[in-house]
């Protein structure tokens, strides 16, 4: 897939790169990698660019993933666009919350770049 | 409820659970076997230690210790790139991993999957700490071994709620 612009929200550089590298893996073409390190940067920066994919932890300091999540639906920001979260915790009610609040899709890490393209691929094409 | 959230943990095999925590890890993150092994990481000047708090079905600590060589190339698994100091991309990689380890080794226990927090990971440098905790209902201690590099991870569970 070509063109690609994409968000990711993590607090840790590492893993931001991490998912960068699993998605072009994956086959996306991403012509924008635009990165956050909490949810309160995400916000800022999604009210000035616009992405076809967000990708974001959950566990994050300064506006977690999950408030992070329902705070870009209050402010209708990125109403079309996929979002997946990316979770440590294998807590099924963190996934349960999270897709209520308007994700599409989850990654529990640690993860394979086989997982990304299975749950982030049909849902990015999908959307573009 | 607390009886049985104890009994479950105090019942399961904890080492096993985090060999398999510790395996999952390296391998799906960094494409590199971690076995357990009898050796500890040898002590070393800059020491660092990734620190993740437990909150909730269970309060205590993970703490994953190892040195520069192993954080180095744990850095270098993750990242791709090859680096020689131990900046904060080195720091970060090691709590990233100390947190993918903890959470995975939580996730093994069905009353902690959902019951128990993850604190974000702090970093301490050097060996010459102490940490404290009051009277701990139990701890797990292993190392393991990726390549030549020694690990060393660490559970202690403070109280179980």
């Amino acid at each position: 897939m070509n063109g690609i612009r994409v968000l990711i929200v993590d607090d840790s550089s590492v893993m931001r790169k991490i998912v960068e590298r699993a998605l072009r893996q994956a086959g996306l073409e991403l012509t924008h990698v635009f990165e956050a390190s909490s949810g309160v940067e995400g916000l800022e920066l999604l009210r000035a660019e616009r992405v076809d994919l967000i990708v974001s932890d959950i566990n994050m300091p300064n506006m977690d993933g999950l408030t992070f999540l329902k705070q870009l639906r209050t402010e209708d920001l990125a109403a079309e666009v996929p979002v997946v979260m990316i979770t440590t915790e294998s807590s099924e009610d963190h996934v349960r919350e999270a897709l209520a609040s308007g994700a599409q899709g989850y990654i529990r890490k640690p993860f394979t770049a086989d997982q990304v393209k299975e749950r982030v691929l049909p849902l990015v094409e999908a959307a573009v | 409820m607390a009886t049985m959230t104890r009994q479950l943990i105090e019942d399961s095999p904890h080492a096993v659970h985090l060999d398999e925590a510790v395996d999952e890890v390296f391998r799906l993150m960094m494409g590199v076997q971690c076995i357990p092994g009898e050796l500890k990481p040898p002590s070393d000047t800059e020491m660092l230690t990734a620190v993740i708090g437990l909150a909730g079905a269970i309060s205590g600590a993970c703490l994953l210790s190892l040195g520069r060589k192993s954080a180095l190339r744990i850095a270098e698994f993750l990242t791709g790139v090859q680096t020689a100091e131990m900046d904060t991309t080195v720091k970060d990689a090691v709590g990233e991993v100390c947190n993918m380890i903890a959470g995975a080794w939580k996730g093994k226990y069905a009353p902690l999957s959902s019951g128990c927090m993850l604190s974000i990971p702090a970093i301490v440098t050097g060996s010459n700490y102490q940490l404290h905790m009051q009277s701990p209902e139990f701890s797990i201690e292993r190392c393991y071994q990726f390549e030549d590099q020694i690990i060393d991870f660490k559970v202690i569970c403070e109280s179980i709620q």
